[in-house]
């Protein structure tokens, strides 16, 4: 497991092993931890109805997918003038650290963005300690 | 022909952002070497264009974009898709972004459409953060057969 010193929850693996689809989308995500400690990632998925999201949690590696279900007009009736992006499969993965309650985890989907809150588990939460003058 | 171009009164430089983009779309270190593609960036939406017998399909990526935040409008055979991305996000300027890619922020893009296209029955539909405009043409951009007598 990757951690890196300034206590990164997620940290981004590049070209991990998986599946080969015709074309592999990489969905855009903004990553924050707020104040009660719970991670937040929130990635752009469009196309991807609410019910073709995956979201899995495996040996410590979160991974996001899903297809784009979009249809592209019949290619016999229309010709692309200009195409800008393709239908493919959005996939992602990420280390997960240990801190994070793999039970507690929850997401949405909501017209194409998907948002997931990760929250610490409570025996990693950041804990204040008294000090007491003798 | 540029087929799409940003408002010119707007900004002076836009040609150059869209030559800019152009270029940047078409030697995207990701796409040629990688095995991995990024879309988006930012709020500018990718579209894709499609010419039909009877009609122009305009597709275009707008995650997270809500319909009350979308203007579609139409004149002559120019497109414009504005529009205002939130990120969604409570407090954005107190947070510390561990990662920040998706952008947020108003888009307008502007496409000047392959053909003319006729004023009514046009749609515009947004699922799952595509937008679907679909323009039928005008009678007089429609293909028409010509009998061959011999």
């Amino acid at each position: 497991m990757v951690k890196k010193e300034n206590e990164k929850n997620i940290e981004v693996q590049a070209r991990r092993e998986r599946p080969q689809p015709a074309e592999t989308l990489l969905p855009l995500v903004d990553v924050w931890q707020d104040e009660s400690e719970v991670t937040h990632l929130v990635a752009e998925m469009p196309g991807v109805a609410n019910e073709d999201v995956r979201v899995e949690v495996d040996k410590g590696v979160l991974t996001i997918s899903g297809k784009a279900s979009w249809q592209e007009p019949p290619p016999e009736k229309y010709s692309p003038t200009y195409l800008g992006f393709t239908n493919g499969e959005f996939y992602r993965a990420f280390a997960l650290s240990d801190e994070i309650d793999r039970d507690k985890i929850a997401a949405n989907m909501c017209c194409g963005v998907l948002k997931l809150m990760l929250p610490k588990a409570e025996a990693a939460k950041t804990r204040r300690i008294e000090i007491t003058a003798e | 022909m540029p087929l799409l171009r940003w408002e010119t009164n707007v900004d002076p430089f836009a040609s150059f952002q869209w030559l800019r983009r152009e270029f940047d779309r078409a030697f995207d270190p990701l796409r040629l070497f990688g095995d991995a593609r990024r879309i988006g960036g930012g709020v500018f939406p990718n579209i894709n264009i499609y010419n039909g017998n009877s009609d122009i399909v305009v597709l275009a990526e707008v995650p997270g974009v809500r319909q009350e935040d979308m203007d579609v409008s139409i004149t002559g055979d120019t497109l414009t898709i504005k529009g205002r991305k939130t990120s969604g996000i409570d407090n954005e300027e107190k947070i510390r972004f561990e990662r920040r890619e998706r952008g947020s922020g108003e888009f307008t893009r502007v496409v000047i459409l392959p053909d003319r296209v006729a004023g009514n029955n046009m749609s515009a539909k947004l699922k799952d953060g595509i937008l679907t405009v679909t323009l039928p043409k005008s009678e007089a951009a429609k293909p028409k057969q010509i009998t061959v007598q011999s």
